[in-house]
């Protein structure tokens, strides 16, 4: 018994990470109806930028999310302004923002491979490998800093979203976009500012993952084929449900791998993908999908 | 005076047919209207092309003396045209509360801000009582007060009503249709469309009856619930 909550602390302390790159993703299709299938690659893209600060400059990992956040922001704001303006009257917007979300991932990965080459990567600041013991539990270091630095982000982002004036204008276009415009919101500015916070988040999130995880330019492709069932699973375009969806699926993913061996693990985010999709398509916490 | 007058508006979504084929028609200040006629008719399409949903293709809106076909929809809300969508359009997993907070959205003051809700709630009081319940939790009659508390937000000079009286209740619709009368007697301009044309003729001055994108009759709301013609082809027999 000692062993299975040992299992689920571990789960629970990558969980909020999960949470937190789940989020991003979530809020960028729940504004503007974009499969942003790039996040996996911009994640890497602010891992690749933490490893180059720390290598360089020795900047803390953790600490050069205050670094990697508004780059990407802002790299967000740049990239939804130049591509998807222009194709938002198309009666094919969906679709074509999948290609298009597609086609930047294998530009980007490209890019990371260009100059980083394919090796492995990862970020080892000094608390990589230690751990903190309390009784017979433990929870590695770094996996507990970048629990709690998610949580406090995704309070943040919380805080954001409802206490303030653009918080209640994102919210509004999430749940009824017509109606946003029609008390005057401009969903156009929304959906920018949204795309760069979705893209704000996953480098805060690259930034943790370089502690965490070994990565390289191709791995993204598994990263969010991850997040695109942990979002499935909660309800796509609901926060809540990310966040839900994330802690399940991450302790269940630790589970399978302790009982059942690691080479089990990635295969319990695809089975629950496929289970929700025949059961319950609209997830956890989803709308049922409307038309167009 | 005229408020608002429509010049030969044609309007359609995207690349498809025109819906309104060259609407012409005047709004004058402190009268209720209601626009009647069938399915496809192009009456919401009308009110979301006055609002800026939607661009006309042709033809302008003229509003207090200004070309508004090409502002933008919040732009066209800062000048006092507020549209309570058909169906309501509310924010369904946001507060009753936070759902009269966006109907002030353009309104940046905190103070007027919170002026406006206390006095909306002064005329619906069931919603101060709701306030912190989620809008989709609220019956049909209240989403539909909801709906038009939050276009109140903004004192409108114009307010347009989409399909007030739509899945609710008889008794639900009168009350809505009462709410609606006393707005005339605040001195409000009132557009309204609705499927059920003899109540919504019956709150109205004036009436225009379109059909296939074309204004088909316009007179006394009162003489127009009286002309048999009419009568047969859109009120339906009684």
């Amino acid at each position: 018994m000692t062993q299975f909550f040992q299992v689920v602390i571990l789960g629970l302390s990558l969980g909020g990470i999960y949470a937190l790159m789940a989020t991003g993703l979530t809020l960028i299709f729940g504004v503007m109806r974009i499969i942003n299938l790039a996040h996996g690659v911009f994640m890497l893209f602010a891992a690749y930028i933490t490893l180059l600060l720390f290598n360089n400059f020795q900047i803390d990992p953790i600490l050069s999310i205050l670094i990697t956040m508004p780059l990407m922001f802002f790299l967000g704001v740049g990239i939804y302004k130049t591509l998807f303006p222009r194709i938002i009257d198309s009666p094919r917007y969906m679709e074509m923002t999948i290609l298009l979300a597609f086609g930047l991932a294998m530009i980007v990965e490209g890019g990371l491979g260009f100059f980083f080459t394919g090796i492995y990567r990862s970020v080892n600041p000094s608390y990589a490998i230690e751990i903190f013991q309390f009784g017979t539990f433990y929870i590695p270091k770094a996996q507990l800093f970048g629990t709690l630095v998610s949580i406090l982000l995704l309070g943040l982002l919380w805080a954001l979203l409802n206490y303030t004036r653009i918080g209640y204008a994102v919210r509004a276009t999430m749940q009824n976009r017509a109606a946003a415009q029609i008390v005057g919101v401009n969903v156009e500015r929304v959906s920018t500012i949204a795309f760069g916070l979705g893209m704000a988040l996953a480098g805060a999130a690259g930034s943790l993952l370089s502690v965490l995880f070994t990565f390289f330019p191709a791995k993204h492709w598994q990263w969010i084929a991850i997040l695109m069932s942990l979002i499935v699973l909660g309800g796509l375009g609901s926060l809540m449900g990310a966040f839900t969806g994330a802690l399940l699926l991450a302790v269940a993913a630790a589970l399978v791998s302790h009982y059942l061996g690691p080479t089990w693990q990635p295969i319990t985010f695809f089975l629950a993908l496929f289970l929700v999709l025949l059961i319950k398509p609209e997830g956890l916490f989803g709308k049922k999908m409307e038309e167009g | 005076m005229s408020l608002l007058r429509v010049e030969n508006v044609t309007a359609g979504y995207g690349v498809g047919p025109d819906i309104l084929a060259g609407i012409s028609f005047t709004v004058e200040v402190g009268k209720t209207y209601c626009i009647i006629g069938p399915n496809g008719a192009g009456k919401s399409t009308l009110l979301k092309t006055i609002c800026g949903l939607l661009r006309p293709r042709d033809g302008k809106v003229v509003y207090m003396g200004e070309d508004i076909s090409h502002l933008r929809p919040d732009q066209i809300l800062m000048r006092g045209i507020c549209l309570v969508p058909q169906e309501r359009g509310l924010f369904p997993d946001m507060t009753v509360r936070e759902n009269l907070v966006m109907g002030g959205y353009i309104i940046k003051d905190r103070e007027i801000l919170e002026h406006g809700i206390n006095q909306v709630f002064n005329i619906f009081p069931i919603l101060k009582e709701r306030g912190s319940q989620r809008a989709k939790t609220l019956s049909g009659g209240e989403q539909q007060m909801l709906a038009m508390a939050r276009a109140l937000m903004l004192k409108p000079e114009l307010l347009m009503i989409d399909e007030p009286s739509l899945g609710l209740a008889p008794k639900l619709a009168r009350e809505i249709f009462d709410t609606i009368r006393s707005f005339k007697e605040l001195g409000m301009t009132v557009l309204i469309v609705e499927q059920n044309a003899r109540k919504g003729l019956a709150v109205s001055d004036w009436g225009y009856v379109l059909d296939l994108g074309r204004e088909r009759f316009e007179g006394k709301a009162s003489e127009i619930l009286a002309d048999e013609r009419i009568q047969e082809l859109y009120l339906g027999k009684k």
